[in-house]
């Protein structure tokens, strides 16, 4: 599936106009200084992603509890989730004609919502419901862990689409 | 010609190099195991020197938040070691003549003295830490939240330039 077929070509069109778009791609250094933050703050989102989701699985910071965790680490998630948004968006604008056509781009957005959904399930429920090695929490670690590999392989992938590519080498 | 740059041209030209570089998975593939392994070595030293600093998990004992996430980020920092180093190994030449890559390895190498300087230079004894932090540590906090940041700005920037 490619984002092309779910929305009228203008809008992609559109987004390339947008002065955010056609600044990031004419700049001489507007896309490298934009992708640059976005990679920062990967480090910092992905930071945070792993520490909580070890913990639901029982690894790394064990001796707190997972509601301690995510009071500790849900403000720098968002944080660093909404940085990661105001970067990404622009990025998109820059390209989104060559975005709206890629297959990998679109499990990308996929994996990136359900990773979110994940993560906001797993921050409502830490206070109450979620304890270290729970059988609940285990499955919401996991599955969190699974969606953002998932978003960083096929994130890779849109530069490299043939890592997404199953079937004879093209 | 320097020493070093006839050992970089020799590497350029072996074998093995030009498989990585030539090859249509490998280079990204380790270039993916070197980005995964960004999210645990750099996300987990991260915590650690935003506790010294005392912006993060403040109520959190230090020496609890050091020891449970140390082993992860040493885990990560392998990860990123081996698969960095068969991505030099792609483009040896490349990076050699990258300023980018010059001024990573060289934070690379001060953020290497700046653990030696943690582990070796300040007391092992930790646990007076959570009442005060000595100045020493919260520097080398700074330092190191710095030097990472930097690393992988330089370690994107190879890429462009």
């Amino acid at each position: 599936m490619v984002f092309v077929r779910l929305l009228p070509m203008s809008f992609f069109a559109g987004c390339e106009n947008t002065w955010p778009g056609s600044w990031i791609r004419h700049g001489q250094w507007a896309f490298a200084v934009t992708e640059t933050l976005h990679v920062m703050v990967l480090g910092m989102l992905l930071g945070t992603i792993i520490v909580m989701d070890l913990n639901l699985l029982g690894f790394g910071v064990r001796r707190q509890s997972a509601a301690e965790l995510a009071s500790d680490l849900a403000p720098w998630t968002w944080s660093a989730l909404a940085l990661m948004v105001i970067t990404g968006i622009p990025l998109f604008m820059s390209e989104a004609l060559r975005l709206g056509k890629s297959g990998p781009f679109f499990y990308k957005m996929l994996f990136l919502l359900g990773a979110i959904l994940i993560h906001a399930c797993i921050f409502g429920r830490a206070k109450s419901a979620l304890g270290i090695g729970s059988g609940l929490g285990k499955l919401l670690g996991a599955l969190s862990l699974i969606c953002w590999l998932g978003v960083a392989l096929s994130g890779r992938a849109i530069a490299f689409p043939f890592l997404l590519h199953f079937g004879p080498t093209p | 010609m320097s020493p070093l740059l006839s050992l970089v041209t020799w590497l350029n030209d072996t074998p093995f190099s030009v498989t990585l570089r030539e090859g249509y998975y490998a280079f990204p593939i380790i270039e993916t195991i070197h980005i995964l392994g960004l999210g645990f070595s750099v996300g987990t030293i991260m915590w650690v020197d935003l506790r010294l600093l005392g912006i993060a998990m403040r109520r959190r004992p230090v020496a609890d938040v050091i020891g449970q996430l140390e082993p992860w980020a040493i885990g990560g920092f392998v990860v990123m070691f081996i698969s960095g180093f068969l991505l030099l190994l792609s483009e040896p030449l490349k990076c050699y003549t990258t300023l980018a890559f010059r001024i990573k390895v060289v934070m690379l190498i001060l953020a290497a003295m700046n653990v030696w300087y943690f582990h070796k230079r300040l007391p092992r004894d930790r646990s007076q830490w959570d009442r005060q932090m000595p100045w020493r540590a919260k520097m080398v906090g700074l330092f190191s939240l710095v030097l990472w940041l930097g690393i992988v700005i330089a370690g994107r920037w190879t890429a462009y330039f």
